[in-house]
């Protein structure tokens, strides 16, 4: 067991430097962290730094160890876990406390500083914002300041700390971007273990239960965003399919649970007219779907395949933010032949559930006449009637469908999708949800759109014979500016009165798009710099045909020829001081004297030698020395100066 | 940080060590040469090693490299790469820290056998720059650390323990800095040899000197004369104790020597061979003890040696003369 011994306050130099490095590595932990660590470890520091301050011993083994255990539990109490992000960060929290308290040594705070480096790394690992760049430079410069003063024994100025490792760390960033810029990036994962952020990530659920939720999330958060090569389809065009629901057990809709690869979905497509292509910067979703605008023809998307129902989906979740270029086409023909056993996956209704709408699909059908005037009349009692678009419905109850068309008639999306499909399912026509996201905003600022979770969206699709699988968006027959204006459009375009919106909130809202713009940039090109981006870079840079040995050779000798930059800078920092006026005369007549002086020579003694073996004037020479010694010891005198330079320069 | 210091190669190795650092040191001295009294370090001359923190630096690195690919996360690739330049940086920083620095030998001062000899080693910073923690070392012996300002030359003091008189030879030794990070040791050896006087050991229990060695014969009498009494003195060991004022130490029980104003007090000789001794070296600590108790009490004493002899004087030339003899005695040609 160590023998408690007091602190002598000879950590006061580097301890507070110790903690400020810690606490700033902390702060982006704060708001995941549960309060009592944040509470502390800062009840720590203080208390470490007290301590230190009055010189009195660290807490004994004892006390520590208790904690050490109590802080674990309660870790443990608190995640249930100690693997992730979010537990990791509180274990590297806690130990930084603990180890705050049996800190004795100067060198003892090399621990603590590793620590605060893990815990910027993690932080980096949870989120990555714009602003977290200045945080990790920051913090590493203030971390190496703290560095800088344990290592040292007494204390220098803070002046001088910081500026030395701001200088150092300043002279490795040229080193750092070369090595960020050429260090080959690998597609494929050492291992696969998702990092648990512990953030919420908002998409599209699996299944939708119209009448269960009785709100629609307005998140505004960014679900993609789209560049489109050239112009931007009409809004009309701007479905982007994700997954597809053919089973209703009557009151929810689902799907195919595991996204299934599809031979022929390829095959059973007929494209015809323009295509379109645009590039889809896609935030995480933890789920397998990929969205794109119906109907996808080309993707670059590693492991991803078309379904059987014509979804995109890739086999592995999406779990950080991938990017990928897209070609769609707007006119298409999917599954113009389906197979019995198929037509039976999309006519199936649960049995006696929804009879009013079984009943009524069964009149309206009776009464159009064909499976086009159905659907026409459909709409149209949609259009017509007392139907009403909202955010907020009522509930439904057991008999969703017949609730909603007969009694409330308010809902949203998913609410038209789900009583068109099953009405048309009841009529006797083939019919499936989509479920995607429809429209999204232009951002101007850095000309692209932005889909938010917001912009989520169901529709149907009905098969007709010889026609394929068609789109039919009931919603637009209730709410046509839901889907035919963009969302800015249905903010500030006539309603915005309506909303309450002025002037001002138009140039916020301006503002939200510029850094939208600014973020939209950074994912491309900062977080989304993987393997795909590199090898374009290098492209752009001239190297042909780039591969790992390339980069890394091309890495290395960057690296080299930085360091030989760096190299030279510290020379000149080093370098001896320039000579005054005097000694560089002096030193202009030894040249011309054409004698060396010896090592411990004096100028007078030199004199006799030169007077002596050169060819020089004996009496220039005496003058020369004379003066030399006049003006390098005696009293500033500007004219002793000019004489020793027309002397030498008589020569 | 004990775990860290735990991987230093010096700790996992010692056996090993030892051995591989005098042959690198051999290697050193022959690839360098013999320094001379005033010696600029060259960047070829300065070696650099990473230190245990360094090399828990440099994995810290390695994982966080590893962690960034695997997560392919380009935002902990900036830390990661931002500290590996650091690192780098840090390197040449460290080595910088030493290139042209001025070292040179600033004298040492005579001991006696037994004490430790300080080395005064004067390092000059002939740069824009200041240099930071800059230490000088021995072996297992450091110095203290200091900072240059630009211009600034400091003296450190190297202590080099000696056992026997003669001279002492400071092996050689070297100058290291840590700076900046104590990722990187960097140093420099130094083969200057420079040498001290080592005086004899003082013999602790010496036989009062003969008395009455004078210049010009073999008197009787002391060789301070006993014609008129002078007064009395604190009494010094070597002190004859016939002149001890026995009266006076009855009295108030201190030992006093009686001191006589004579003609001859200054031809007091200390001869090499009329000490009684087992051997040279017992002979020359009773020689040494003779003249630092006779140089105390500022008298003035001779000494003859075989072959050499410096006649009765006092003060600190004729003492360090006089000691050097003995130092040197025997040991080298020129001076015998």
């Amino acid at each position: 067991m160590a023998k408690t011994r007091g602190t002598d306050g000879s950590l006061l130099a580097s301890l507070p430097w110790t903690l400020l490095a810690l606490a700033f590595a902390l702060l982006p932990h704060v708001p995941y962290l549960p309060v009592w660590i944040t509470t502390a470890l800062l009840a720590c520091a203080l208390w470490r730094y007290s301590i230190e301050a009055r010189r009195k011993p660290v807490p004994p083994t004892l006390l520590r160890a208790a904690l050490a255990l109590g802080c674990f539990l309660g870790v443990l109490y608190t995640y249930n876990t100690i693997s992730g992000v979010g537990p990791g960060s509180a274990l590297l929290a806690i130990m930084a406390a603990l180890k705050l308290l049996e800190t004795r040594q100067r060198r003892d705070q090399f621990v603590l500083l590793f620590i605060a480096i893990f815990l910027v790394m993690s932080s980096l690992l949870r989120e990555q914002y714009l602003w977290s760049l200045p945080y990790l430079v920051v913090g590493v410069v203030l971390i190496m300041t703290a560095w800088l003063r344990t290592a040292a024994d007494d204390a220098e100025s803070v002046r001088r700390s910081v500026g030395t490792s701001s200088r150092l760390v300043m002279y490795a960033a040229p080193l750092a971007l070369a090595m960020w810029i050429f260090f080959p990036r690998i597609a494929t994962p050492f291992w696969a273990v998702p990092i648990d952020t512990g953030t919420a990530i908002s998409g599209l659920s699996d299944t939708i239960s119209p009448g269960d939720i009785s709100a629609l999330s307005q998140s505004d958060a960014v679900a993609f965003r789209v560049n489109f090569e050239r112009a931007v389809p009409e809004p009309r065009d701007l479905y982007w399919r994700g997954l597809v629901l053919h089973r209703f057990d009557g009151r929810t809709w689902s799907g195919i649970s595991e996204p299934r690869i599809a031979s022929d979905a390829i095959e059973n497509t007929e494209i015809h007219g323009e295509p379109v292509s645009y590039r889809v910067t896609m935030e995480p979703t933890r789920q397998h779907w990929v969205f794109a605008l119906d109907i996808p023809r080309q993707w670059d998307l590693d492991n991803t395949f078309l379904g059987p129902q014509h979804q995109l989906a890739r086999v592995h979740p999406i779990d950080q933010r991938i990017a990928y270029d897209a070609v769609s086409y707007p006119e298409y023909r999917i599954d113009a032949e389906l197979h019995p056993y198929r037509l039976g996956w999309y006519l199936e209704l649960p049995e006696g559930r929804n009879p009013r709408t079984a009943e009524l699909a069964r009149d309206m059908r009776a009464a159009a006449g064909s499976d086009t005037a159905f659907v026409e009349a459909v709409l149209a009692k949609f259009n017509r009637e007392e139907y009403r678009y909202t955010l907020e419905p009522p509930p439904l109850g057991s008999n969703p469908v017949d609730r909603f068309l007969f009694e409330t008639r308010r809902g949203f999306c998913e609410h038209y999708a789900s009583a068109f499909t099953v009405l048309m399912r009841a009529g006797g026509i083939p019919a499936r949800i989509v479920l995607g996201y429809q429209g999204g905003e232009l951002n101007p600022v850095g000309d692209y759109m932005i889909v938010r979770q917001s912009d989520a969206h169901a529709w149907a699709e009905i098969w007709l014979p010889g026609a394929g699988w068609r789109r039919v968006d009931p919603t637009a027959a209730v709410a046509p500016e839901r889907v035919d204006a963009g969302r800015t459009g249905a903010m500030f375009d006539g309603s915005a009165s309506a909303w309450g919106l002025n002037a001002p909130s138009m140039l916020l809202h301006n503002l939200v798009l510029a850094w939208d713009a600014a973020n939209a940039k950074w994912n491309e090109w900062i977080l989304g710099y993987g393997p795909e981006n590199q090898q374009r870079f290098m492209n752009w840079l001239g190297m042909d045909d780039p591969d790992w040995r390339k980069m890394l050779l091309t890495l290395v000798a960057i690296v080299t020829a930085l360091t030989m930059i760096i190299s030279v800078v510290l020379m000149l920092r080093y370098r001896p001081p320039r000579r005054d006026r005097a000694a560089r005369l002096y030193a202009e007549f030894v040249r011309k004297s054409g004698l060396t002086p010896a090592t411990g020579e004096t100028p007078r003694l030199f004199a006799t030698r030169v007077q002596r073996d050169s060819p020089l004037p004996p009496t220039a020479v005496r003058s020369i020395t004379d003066t030399y010694l006049d003006v390098r010891y005696g009293p500033p005198n500007a004219a002793l100066l000019e004489r020793l330079e027309s002397d030498v320069a008589a020569l | 940080m004990s775990s860290i210091r735990w991987l230093s190669p010096s700790r996992l190795l010692p056996g090993i060590n030892k051995a591989a650092s005098r042959r690198v040191g051999l290697w050193a001295r022959r690839r360098q040469g013999a320094d001379g009294p005033v010696t600029r370090l060259q960047p070829r001359r300065i070696y650099i090693l990473p230190t245990g923190v360094g090399l828990v630096f440099a994995l810290m690195t390695f994982a966080m490299l590893l962690g960034s690919m695997n997560y392919n996360n380009n935002l902990s690739f900036v830390l990661t790469f931002l500290l590996i330049g650091v690192g780098f940086v840090a390197m040449h920083q460290c080595q910088r820290n030493l290139v042209g620095l001025e070292v040179s030998f600033a004298g040492t001062e005579p001991v006696f056998a037994g004490q430790a000899a300080q080395f005064r080693i004067a390092v000059a910073n002939r740069s824009r720059s200041p240099r930071h923690r800059i230490r000088l070392y021995l072996d297992e012996v450091q110095s203290d650390i200091g900072d240059l300002e630009p211009g600034e030359s400091r003296t450190f003091v190297l202590p080099v323990k000696t056992e026997h008189r003669g001279r002492v030879t400071l092996e050689r030794f070297g100058i290291r800095t840590l700076f900046p990070f104590e990722l990187f040791r960097s140093w420099a050896w130094l083969h200057m040899y420079p040498t001290g006087i080592v005086y004899p050991h003082p013999a602790e229990h010496a036989p009062p000197p003969p008395a009455s060695q004078t210049a010009l014969g073999h008197r009787q009498h002391d060789a301070r004369g006993e014609e008129d009494f002078a007064g009395l003195r604190k009494f010094h060991t070597g002190d004859s104790p016939r002149n001890v004022a026995w009266k006076a130490y009855a009295r108030s029980d201190q030992l006093l020597s009686k001191q006589f104003a004579g003609a001859d007090m200054s031809s007091q000789w200390f001869d090499f061979d009329a000490v009684v001794a087992d051997d040279l070296e017992q002979r020359l600590s009773i020689l040494t003890r003779w003249i630092i108790d006779a140089d105390r009490t500022r008298e003035d004493y001779g000494l003859r040696l075989p072959g050499r002899s410096f006649p009765p004087a006092h003060g600190d030339a004729h003492r360090r003369q006089c000691l050097e003899a003995l130092a040197l005695f025997g040991l080298e040609g020129a001076d015998g």
